[in-house]
């Protein structure tokens, strides 16, 4: 308990004090003058000085220091500061978040056993009147209760929690508590970190700090030099044109630990079975590849899985993958009837040799084609040939609202090109030929490296277009949905891509048959024709592995066979996790998304494909493998809350009632009533003295 | 009710006829003592002694001429009603009053009952009234009695005091010798008032001298610094009573024991009264010394 006071400048009142000691120690002349009948005698007494007197009427003059003393206490507003009254102004009552860690790296050994004990004692530390709430988090968080204080529930909740396979982040997590802190209205907040504190978790984020007057305490779980060897990634490659059941799996093993590992068994896995494995040796905080002879693969998706052994964080010492089957794109390649079997050498052989995916080329001229012949392409490409009319026309232009791609080349029999009439205006206009003769040719150079189809050539060395040269094309006046993706140095349209209803055609003005330009011979050719292949037909390959915690959209662009139609939304997707748990997707109308929660392979299933499930593999986050550990301090001094003391200290005030405020100074209202009551008796005690002093005659007094 | 309660100078001083209050203070007081043996007739008979030329042939006792053939003059205790005059003090300083009565309202008291009294000894009465200077002056008369207590009742204190010059005139204005009774609070030197009454009873005159003061004259019972204001002068001091109490005691008793003393060489008989005292106590005191003093003479 402390005696203190609200406005202590007021103390300064006490020298008025000295006010009554100078008024009982001289002799105030009275403001009435005294009539006396005659001074005769009083002239013949020598004067007195003041010093030489002592203080009269001893009880006024206490009476009179009291009430000056009681006065200017009073005005000092003095406060007596009781613990116990801070506490029933404050209040005791505690909101604690317990942020947990779950993350893939509390898989580590040990740590997980840590974090639950530390977050239990925390548990049973809580007061009857303090309120928990448990945050798990990864790389993102949620409140794995409602704030309550009914520990059971929350040592459950505890017991409940297991650490996912996602990677560290702890702005969502810090984000969650501020939220749980801020909302809470009692009257002290704490907050309690129990991680490894990795390094990867945290950006430096600054606008992450807690609120103001929150206690922020770390338990911190994590080792010193904590090795770690992960299975981190693997890409598999068909082993050619020849033998496409065999595929050559090429792991990548790190060590993020400040020790080798030498005699490292790394094992390769199909369909459960292990089929390889390799010892090598990783140096220290080092990597490290391991590539396995090639092996026969079904045809059809396979479950494969790199893994290792001997390693304190298990979850990253499997990588699992998937082997699709390999994907083939039929294009259809229609030419004018004349056209000789040598100008179209140059593209049917470029799309012969492609795989990943392979080209299943067709050719046949307009004169032959049929409505039939369109069913089941990704492409068509219309070759130096004028559009289809009729009813195959119709199913062209169909086929490609369908989605279908279609490549218009312009060469020297397409004359006008007189599209059908519901293409015209999209499509554009196809004038004359332009000839570039006497400048050794033009060049195409204005390319859109932006676009899906030229992005892949936007890398340095990624292609080299300006080598070709192109003598003769065709003046293109794009249609007014027509998007120009290529240009020539004069600024003719070289490429331009026209959407059409789902699918996307595009007119090439030059010609692909080393006669109207030498690009066919160029080395860009062939890379350009594929993605040419691969983009009209919508080819995406399909991830061998995705990361713990991403979100696919079976229906949309992550449809999980690019190369066919997407799933049916009107059917049931049936998902079996890598734990063994099953669930449905009901179809719902909107995209069906699936997270990947679990480290593993996810089936999924319909019942056209429940004898052929599709398979997913999921991994833990690469980046969660890296142990090395934060500065705990770095991470609390950026995130933790203005001094709780100094914010206790100004929501004391705030969070006093009027009621408990006057409490708290209401001692100054005593002191008040005390000095009056002196003031009273002081005013008798002075009348009363007063009057026993004759003054004068009363004729005389004024 | 006993009548002495009417004697004390504050109830009496709510009397406003002064004729009423020295009848009822006399009167009561008569009655307490029955019989008053001082002044009695005056016409008894003393002694003979012989002529002098310049006494009145309407003197002499012819009966002792014829049976002794010597002119002898016939001598009487009083041969006729004596003069009974007062002298009044009305300076400024008469009119302090501490309690209520002030000197000047006790010294009226005082005068209106020896008034009266000597009244009813059918002695003459008259009074003059002074400051620094003779104010009124009634001449003593069988029939004057009324406007002895009519001027009694307008008396008002004001005007330096002084002895010399009033009591000069007063000695010269007297033609007959009187019973002098002077009212005052005598704030003068003790030796210039001797000097002055001297005068006085050098005449034949009987001079007796009430020396009045206020009880806080005495006491000087103030306790506050403040202006005193000298109600004759209008001088002002400051003054802290608690310093000088002690000393102003000692200077008033040295000034009074002077008077004393000195009234004692002179034979003039002095009196001092407290406002504070009962009216019938001071009238007591003073005819029982009247009576001591008249035997003894």
């Amino acid at each position: 308990m402390s005696f203190s006071f609200l406005a202590p400048l007021f103390l300064a009142g006490f020298a008025a004090v000295a006010i009554p000691i100078v008024i009982h120690l001289t002799h105030r002349e009275r403001r009435q003058t005294v009539a006396f009948p005659s001074l005769m005698f009083v002239r013949r007494v020598p004067f007195r000085t003041v010093r030489r007197q002592r203080i009269r009427h001893w009880l006024l003059f206490l009476l009179r220091a009291a009430a000056v003393i009681l006065l200017v206490a009073a005005f000092a507003r003095p406060l007596l500061d009781t613990p116990g009254l801070e506490s029933a102004a404050l209040g005791t009552a505690r909101e604690v978040v317990i942020l947990l860690d779950r993350s893939s790296s509390m898989g580590f050994e040990g740590r997980w056993t840590r974090a639950t004990d530390a977050a239990k004692r925390a548990i049973d530390g809580l007061g009857p009147s303090d309120r928990a709430t448990i945050v798990l988090f990864a790389d993102r968080a949620e409140a794995a209760n409602q704030a309550t204080s009914n520990a059971a529930v929350l040592r459950s909740t505890i017991d409940a929690a297991r650490p996912s396979p996602r990677r560290t982040q702890y702005g969502p997590a810090l984000q969650l508590a501020r939220d749980i802190l801020e909302a809470s209205e009692l009257p002290r907040r704490e907050a309690l970190l129990i991680t490894d504190f990795q390094r990867v978790g945290w950006q430096g984020q600054q606008d992450l700090r807690l609120p103001d007057g929150t206690a922020l305490s770390t338990v911190d779980v994590s080792e010193e030099d904590a090795v770690n060897v992960a299975a981190t990634g693997a890409s598999v490659e068909r082993a050619g044109t020849q033998d496409r059941s065999s595929v050559t799996v090429l792991g990548r093993i790190a060590n993020l630990g400040a020790t080798a590992v030498a005699d490292l068994n790394v094992t390769l896995e199909i369909d459960s079975r292990e089929v390889a494995a390799q010892t090598i040796a990783v140096p220290a905080n080092g990597a490290a590849s391991v590539r396995f002879a090639a092996v026969s693969v079904p045809d059809r998706e396979t479950r494969g899985r790199l893994r290792i052994r001997g390693d304190g964080l298990p979850t990253d010492d499997d990588f699992h993958f998937v082997v699709a089957p390999p994907q083939t794109m039929p294009i259809l390649i229609v030419h004018h009837p004349g056209a000789r079997a040598s100008e179209l050498l140059y593209l049917r052989e470029a799309l012969s040799i492609g795989f990943d995916p392979s080209f299943d080329v067709s050719v046949t001229s307009t004169a032959r084609l049929a409505a039939g012949d369109l069913a089941g392409r990704a492409v068509v490409v219309l070759y130096d040939a004028p559009y289809p009319q009729g009813a195959v026309g119709g199913r062209l232009t169909q086929f490609v609202r369908d989605g279908g791609g279609l490549l218009v080349v312009l060469g020297r029999r397409t004359g006008g090109a007189a599209w059908p009439s519901e293409l015209s205006e999209s499509l554009g206009t196809v004038n004359s030929p332009t000839d570039r003769l006497d400048a050794r040719g033009g060049t195409v150079s204005i390319l859109d490296y932006e676009h899906a189809l030229f992005e892949p050539f936007g890398t340095p060395r990624g292609g080299d277009f300006s080598a070709g040269r192109f003598f003769r094309y065709h003046r293109y006046q794009p249609g007014s949905t027509s998007v120009v993706l290529a240009r020539f140095d004069d600024g003719a349209v070289a490429l331009a891509e026209t959407p059409v209803g789902d699918g996307r055609a595009m007119v090439w003005t030059s010609g692909l048959d080393n006669q109207w330009n030498n690009l066919p011979v160029q080395p860009v050719f062939l890379p350009f024709v594929h993605q040419l292949g691969r983009y009209l037909s919508r080819y995406r390959q399909t991830p061998i592995a995705y990361v713990a915690g991403q979100v696919i959209d079976l229906d949309g662009d992550d449809a999980l066979s690019p190369q066919q139609p997407a799933q049916d939304a009107s059917e049931e997707i049936v998902v079996e996790t890598p734990a063994g748990g099953r669930f449905a997707i009901e179809p719902d109308g909107d995209n069906r998304t699936l997270e990947l929660e679990e480290h593993g392979f996810y089936l999924l299933r319909t019942l056209e494909t429940a004898d052929a499930p599709k398979v997913i593999a999921a991994n833990p986050d690469p980046v969660e493998s890296d142990l090395t550990p934060l500065d705990p301090e770095e991470l609390t001094g950026a995130i933790a809350a203005r001094d709780a003391e100094e914010q206790r200290t100004a929501e004391l005030a705030a969070a006093l009632t009027p009621v408990q405020k006057e409490r708290r100074q209401g001692l100054w209202w005593y002191i008040l009533i005390a000095a009056l009551f002196v003031l009273v008796s002081e005013t008798l005690l002075a009348g009363r003295l007063t009057r026993g002093k004759p003054l004068g005659p009363r004729s005389a007094e004024t | 009710m006993s009548t002495t309660r009417f004697l004390d100078p504050h109830v009496l001083a709510r009397i406003n006829s002064l004729d009423l209050l020295a009848r009822t203070v006399v009167d009561g007081f008569i009655n307490g003592l029955h019989h008053s043996p001082y002044f009695g007739l005056s016409v008894d008979f003393a002694e003979h002694r012989p002529y002098m030329p310049g006494d009145d042939i309407r003197r002499v006792d012819w009966r002792v001429f014829g049976r002794t053939d010597r002119f002898y003059v016939k001598e009487f205790e009083a041969d006729t009603n004596a003069n009974f005059s007062v002298l009044f003090d009305v300076s400024a300083s008469m009119g302090y009053s501490s309690h209520g009565v002030s000197k000047l309202d006790y010294g009226r008291f005082l005068a209106a009952c020896l008034a009266y009294f000597s009244r009813q000894q059918r002695d003459r009465v008259g009074i003059v009234t002074f400051s620094d200077d003779v104010i009124d002056y009634v001449p003593c008369s069988a029939k004057h009695l009324e406007i002895v207590l009519h001027t009694i009742d307008r008396l008002e204190a004001r005007g330096r005091g002084s002895f010399e010059a009033p009591l000069l005139k007063v000695a010269e204005i007297l033609r007959r010798r009187s019973i002098l009774l002077v009212i005052s609070d005598l704030y003068e030197d003790p030796a210039t008032i001797v000097r002055a009454l001297d005068r006085l009873r050098h005449k034949g005159n009987d001079v007796i001298v009430f020396h009045v003061l206020d009880p806080a004259e005495v006491e000087f019972p103030f306790d506050e610094a403040a202006q005193f204001e000298d109600l004759e002068t209008g001088e002002r001091m400051p003054v802290v009573p608690e310093t000088l109490r002690e000393e102003y005691g000692a200077l008033l008793a040295a000034h009074r024991q002077s008077l004393i003393d000195l009234m004692a060489q002179h034979q003039l008989d002095y009196h001092f009264f407290d406002t504070s005292a009962p009216l019938d106590y001071a009238l007591f005191e003073y005819l029982s010394r009247r009576e001591r003093m008249s035997r003894v003479r």
